[in-house]
């Protein structure tokens, strides 16, 4: 199972999972150069700020799943349920 | 002397019970701030109720191998319960339907325009004798079966336990959902880790789904699997005493989907990891970095879904003066059948990467913004872009105009209706796995109550929304979608 998952992912181009990590070393990097403080947080608090997929969302995502091959990605649903795709 | 030493003696007692008692209402204090500053993880219980209509047109039908009438229609209501279990535990409860009806889907068996069964119990595939021997189908117009429509029942459950710091979320969850010819389990758990005075986030999370067909293929392969390579003479089968014509109209009697093999695994299993990365950057502006790894396994092509093959002689049963009209939505009284069923690898690997960035323009305006990158082993490359924002008119309304485009390249095993070769070992005409691209607008109106003044019994009124979305595909699919939603909280 492990050595097929590594498999797959040799498929899915090395290169680009090197970028990724990059990317992520970096951003996990930028971490510790900023912090803004609980009290300085009102505009981050408004509910449009919010970074995961508003709930009201859900069945424009889900007829995404249906009509397109690419899903995921999204802090949702990676799978399952579905008999259509 | 022994006075003085007496008056020291008594400082240093007095000293030490000072001492003392400071620490001890240092620690009690502490205790105190503790128990003041930690936050409930949910105040109080949260209750969703969204109601979501789909409906959608197009020329490609997969069930009748690419071309045909692919209308269908959905609604689909869901609620959602957030219920506090106490200080640090959160259960959400979502379950919903989605009931839909589907020309496309109805083609499974294209001649009972009149009930293939009589009862038009077009599942029940032991009972699935059409009742007209004149075989009026035509890929353009729904049959009137009961594979037209169906209902999804989904229901799922979440348990979220908060640290003491709120620093820490462990989850978990189940979910289990259920079609007439599908149905799916799946669990899974993860966590999220806050640092950098909660600017920072990690989250991990594993999903397991064990999904299971209960196959339901086209009529002619029905026929073809209970009676062998004498499916065309047996009195018993639909195909009986049936003309069937070649592509010039001439009677023959030799169609054999000779590919045709029956279904041997109905499961599949979808196996992912998805790891998020959130960063605040600003005082207005934060992003999340998401990143999917998804294997599936088993049974993945749609045993519903016919294809063609260009090097094989055609058979159409019906009007056979109709047959150059065949690819025409005019045709609605012939129909071509099919020399198998779709056939897709029996794994796939999805691998799905995203950005989300949110800015706070002004106290009227907020950009939100997404992007993504998909690649998978079958062949599929794609793109999106989606932009949103929310404009503010005053504390209670607000509207949420977007824009969202996306593309992919098609893939490896897909080809149009009729050009796929018996040779080839997958194939499909399933357009959803074309090339295409596609643009969505549309928008929202929000009604947000902060003071929850209006009430439903127990229930108080936080927000409604309301939603159009209007979605056009390059292959000419056509859809919009409309859902409203209310959010309550029970005091």
């Amino acid at each position: 199972m492990i050595k097929e998952l590594f498999t797959n992912l040799k498929i899915l181009k090395l290169k680009k999972i090197r970028q990724i990590l990059i990317l992520l070393i970096v951003l996990v990097s930028s971490s510790s150069c900023v912090a803004v403080k609980e009290y300085n947080k009102v505009y981050l608090n408004d509910l449009d700020m919010e970074l995961k997929t508003p709930l009201f969302e859900r069945f424009e995502t889900t007829f995404h799943i249906y009509r397109e091959a690419a899903a995921g990605a999204n802090g949702g649903k990676t799978g399952g349920g579905c008999g259509c795709n | 002397m022994e006075v003085k030493l007496e008056v020291v003696v008594g400082v240093i007692k007095s000293s030490i019970t000072f001492i003392f008692l400071s620490i001890g209402l240092l620690a009690y204090a502490q205790n105190d701030s503790i128990s003041v500053y930690k936050k409930k993880a949910l105040e109080s219980t949260e209750v969703d109720f969204l109601m979501g209509y789909y409906e959608q047109e197009g020329v490609h039908a997969s069930v009748t191998g690419g071309i045909g009438n692919e209308d269908l229609h959905s609604t689909a209501p869901t609620v959602v319960i957030r219920i506090p279990l106490n200080d640090d535990d959160v259960l959400t409860v979502d379950a919903g339907l989605s009931a839909y009806t589907s020309a496309s889907s109805s083609n499974g068996n294209p001649f009972n325009q009149t009930g293939a069964s009589g009862s038009g119990d077009d599942y029940d595939v032991d009972n699935d004798k059409p009742m007209r021997k004149s075989g009026e189908g035509s890929p353009w117009v729904a049959s009137s079966g009961a594979s037209r429509k169906d209902v999804l029942t989904s229901i799922s459950m979440s348990y979220v336990h908060a640290s003491d710091d709120r620093n820490l979320y462990w989850s978990s969850n189940i979910a289990g959902s259920f079609e007439y010819d599908y149905q799916s389990f799946g669990f899974g758990g993860g966590f999220t880790q806050l640092w950098n005075e909660k600017n920072t986030e990690f989250s991990a999370k594993v999903l397991v789904y064990l999904d299971q067909w209960k196959p339901i293929i086209p009529t002619e392969f029905h026929e073809f699997e209970m009676y062998g390579n004498d499916f065309l003479i047996d009195d018993q089968s639909y195909f009986y005493e049936v003309s069937l014509s070649d592509s010039d109209g001439n009677a023959v009697a030799d169609y054999l989907p000779s590919n045709f093999t029956s279904i041997d695994d109905v499961n599949r299993n979808s196996y992912s990891v998805s790891l998020e990365f959130s960063q605040i950057l600003s005082k207005r502006l934060q992003f999340s970095f998401f990143v999917d790894y998804v294997l599936q396994r088993g049974w993945l092509a749609n045993p519903l879904q016919r294809v063609y093959f260009e090097d094989r002689p055609n058979f159409y049963i019906g009007n056979f003066r109709s047959i150059s009209n065949y690819e025409s939505p005019s045709n609605t009284d012939v129909f071509h059948l099919a020399d198998d069923i779709e056939r897709l690898p029996r794994e796939r690997a999805k691998f799905p990467f995203g950005v989300r960035v949110n800015y706070y323009l002004n106290e009227f305006m907020v950009l939100r913004s997404y992007f993504r990158k998909y690649s998978d082993n079958w062949g599929i490359n794609s793109n999106t872009v989606h932009f949103e924002i929310p404009v503010k008119f005053n504390l209670k309304w607000k509207i949420k105009p977007s824009f969202r485009y996306y593309d992919q390249t098609a893939a490896d095993y897909f080809a149009p209706y009729n050009k796929h070769f018996s040779t080839q070992k997958y194939y499909t005409s399933d357009y959803d796995l074309s090339a295409f691209s596609s643009l969505q607008l549309g928008g929202a109106l929000v009604y947000t109550d902060v003071l929850s003044k209006y009430k439903l019994g127990k229930l108080s009124l936080k927000m409604i929304s309301l939603r159009y979305q209007n979605y056009q595909r390059s292959d000419g699919l056509s859809a919009f979608s409309v859902s409203t939603g209310f959010s309550f909280v029970i005091e």
